[in-house]
């Protein structure tokens, strides 16, 4: 380019002088300049008309070749031009295959600026949320997918939390949604179909339910006659003995299937409802004294160590402490302490039960809530225990948004610490009477 | 009129005011719309603690009622708004009350789903009321749905929409007389399920009623009591 530059120069001063030569011939220098710069002038405005004609039309052929500045202008021009139109072209052709896998994904995807408001979604989330893909531009997602669900997670914006919702397109139709921020504040909003999730859980949840049902009747008609025989004085000593162990085994079938049928209830069951108050210290104390009478067990302490309150449902949370007491105390011995305490801090509130009984070993524990699960599979069928206690106690727990820890070790005893969140928990004396009846 | 047309003004703090007191709306839409699926099937399941929930969980909605009207009364206040802003507040406004007896109604329906199930059930569990249930949500969904859109259009099929519930109404209505005549001892529940019908009949008027704001909001005009046939021959004459 500078050797050209150069040459230009040179030729538009050859150009001028040969003027002002050829005008002192005639002894007219003056003049021969002036000529020599219009002509100069005259050719410099025809190529840049064409320059700009070549621009319109788009066709830079006629100064392609050629040695002078403006024919290297254009085809350094036109070169460019060509270049970057390959280059859309190829952007293009990425974005398009781009567009066309996310379409062809089976799950709906959103992508939503920092407002909520929908930027571009696929195709799935088209026909799984009936999302319109031109019209809903910036409309906020939760016009649309009116769910109070998502709208709290939208609010929360955590990418390990999902939230199911109904199908707004049709009946009886899952969704299950996740939101997963990303770059400066945008997110990607997931939609997946779990309708047979959901159903599979539900027809499962149902069978249990009428399984235990349909067991009901014929059970109690056997331990009502097996009551009967037990107290009949007739009855041939011979049979004492099976007809009590009859309905020993009667009793605690007819506990299997009620702890069942209880704990379909509460998987059927969303959240506890928070507009209860529980005074946990007092069920605890009671639930001390409802077993200090009845045997020659263990100590049972009690330490009530915070005044605070939970909110949830006093029914379940009752059964909770009788579960995890009536757990410590058979596998205590009776010389053993098993501990109740209440505790509470800015973090939630715990109860804990604690024994000094046999312990259960670490690689158990983590099983310890399945149903039916049993560490020793020929020891403990006897002793009382249906296998079901602590499956409910984690359903309970997961219905007041609560953790259950478990630590223990053998020989030396173990600890069920149930923690509850914050918002479970009141710590002033509860002012929510006066609160709810103005909502209601 | 499109969504992005609310957005035109120079105040951007307008702006995102009127966007959020839709997203509030609509919200509160999204509320009413549960508490409505969740009241439906507490009848058609039977199951009374549900039912008991739903009436209970009414309060959220009222709630947001409140907290929506202040909020118009201030936007009123401090803008005074003009034009399609005037009439999107106002249409609010009443959206809002509408809304609000849908919740009631639901209300209604889950007190009566929690009696219901407390008595013995009919063999087709009350299939009846979960068509017109379902075919009421469906209305109120569009309904919502033509409200965050501003879609004329959709809103019209939930006028005509309006008129198939109806009938339906009619139907059920005259099945429980029938079922009355046959058996005495049965109409005490059957008195209930027609209180239930009735009150998702009353769900899709309002929900008609939501449409015509919308309409009111979009175009201006007030179909109120026309007619579903004028209305819409109006907005044939407006299209051509």
């Amino acid at each position: 380019m500078p050797g050209s530059r150069r040459k230009f120069i040179v030729g538009l001063v050859l150009f001028l002088a040969a003027g002002a030569v050829i005008g002192s011939l005639y002894s007219r220098a003056g003049l021969g300049l002036l000529v020599a710069a219009s002509l100069a002038l005259i050719w410099q405005v025809r190529q840049l008309l064409s320059f700009n004609r070549g621009l319109r039309t788009g066709d830079f052929d006629s100064f392609r070749y050629g040695e002078g500045i403006w024919q290297q202008m254009f085809s350094r021009f036109s070169y460019e031009h060509e270049r970057g139109a390959r280059y859309k072209r190829q952007y293009h052709q990425v974005i398009k295959e781009v567009q066309k896998s996310t379409n062809a994904m089976p799950d709906g995807a959103v992508i939503l600026n920092d407002l909520n408001e929908i930027v571009i979604c696929n195709r799935a989330a088209k026909t799984l949320a009936g999302l319109k893909r031109k019209k809903d531009r910036g409309q906020r997602v939760d016009n649309i997918l009116r769910d109070p669900g998502l709208t709290t997670l939208l609010e929360t914006n955590d990418a390990t939390q999902t939230v199911d919702i109904p199908s707004p397109v049709r009946d009886n139709e899952w969704l299950n949604c996740r939101v997963v921020p990303y770059g400066v504040s945008q997110k990607l909003l997931l939609l997946r179909d779990v309708t047979e999730r959901i159903l599979l859980n539900r027809m499962r949840r149902d069978f249990v339910a009428n399984a235990s049902h349909e067991l009901r009747s014929p059970l109690t008609v056997m331990s009502g006659y097996l009551d009967t025989m037990a107290e009949d004085e007739a009855l041939p000593k011979t049979w004492q003995q099976p007809v009590r162990q009859m309905q020993r085994q009667a009793r605690r079938m007819t506990e299997i299937v009620s702890e069942l049928l209880e704990l379909s209830r509460l998987e059927g069951s969303g959240s506890a409802s928070t507009d209860d108050v529980v005074d946990v210290a007092g069920l605890l104390v009671a639930a001390r004294n409802a077993c200090e009478g009845q045997s020659d067990g263990p100590v049972i302490h009690v330490q009530v160590e915070s005044t605070a309150q939970l909110r949830g449902n006093s029914g379940e949370i009752e059964s909770v402490i009788a579960n995890l007491l009536s757990n410590a105390l058979r596998h205590t011995p009776q010389d053993g302490e098993v501990t109740l305490r209440w505790t509470s801090g800015s973090d939630g509130a715990e109860i804990v039960v604690r024994d000094t009984g046999e312990g259960v070993a670490e690689e158990h524990i983590s099983r310890l809530t399945e149903r039916f699960f049993r560490v020793d599979r020929g020891r403990s069928r006897d002793d009382g225990g249906v296998g079901l206690g602590l499956a409910i106690v984690k359903h309970v727990l997961g219905r007041h948004e609560a953790s259950l820890h478990i630590t223990s070790e053998l020989g030396t005893g173990s600890e069920f610490r149930c923690h509850f969140p914050p918002q479970r928990v009141v710590v002033e004396a509860p002012m929510l009477l006066t609160d709810h009846a103005q909502n209601s | 009129m499109e969504a992005s047309d609310l957005t035109g003004h120079i105040s951007r703090r307008f702006n995102k005011d009127i966007e959020d007191l839709r997203g509030k709306v609509l919200t509160m839409g999204g509320v009413v719309e549960a508490q409505l699926a969740r009241a439906i099937s507490a009848i058609v399941s039977g199951d009374s603690e549900l039912g008991l929930q739903v009436a209970h969980d009414d309060y959220k909605v009222n709630d947001l009622e409140v907290s929506i009207d202040e909020e118009c009364s201030r936007i009123l206040a401090i803008r005074a708004p003009a034009a399609g802003d005037l009439r999107l507040i106002v249409a609010i406004i009443k959206t809002i009350t509408d809304l609000e007896r849908i919740g009631d109604e639901a209300e209604k329906i889950g007190f009566l789903a929690s009696k219901l199930a407390g008595m013995d059930r009919p063999s087709d569990s009350y299939r009846e009321l979960k068509t017109l249930g379902t075919h009421v949500s469906h209305m109120l969904r569009d309904a919502m749905n033509a409200f965050a859109r501003l879609d004329v259009t959709e809103s019209f099929e939930v006028l005509r929409e309006d008129e198939r519930v109806d009938e339906e109404y009619e139907a059920i209505q005259r099945q429980c007389i029938t079922f009355m005549m046959e058996d005495p001892r049965s109409i005490k529940r059957v008195m209930n399920v027609t209180w239930a019908a009735r009150s998702l009949e009353r769900i899709g008027d309002h929900a008609k009623n939501i449409c015509e704001y919308v309409i009111y909001m979009v175009q201006g005009r007030d179909v109120r009591h026309t007619g579903i046939s004028d209305a819409a021959e109006l907005d044939a004459e407006k299209d051509l």
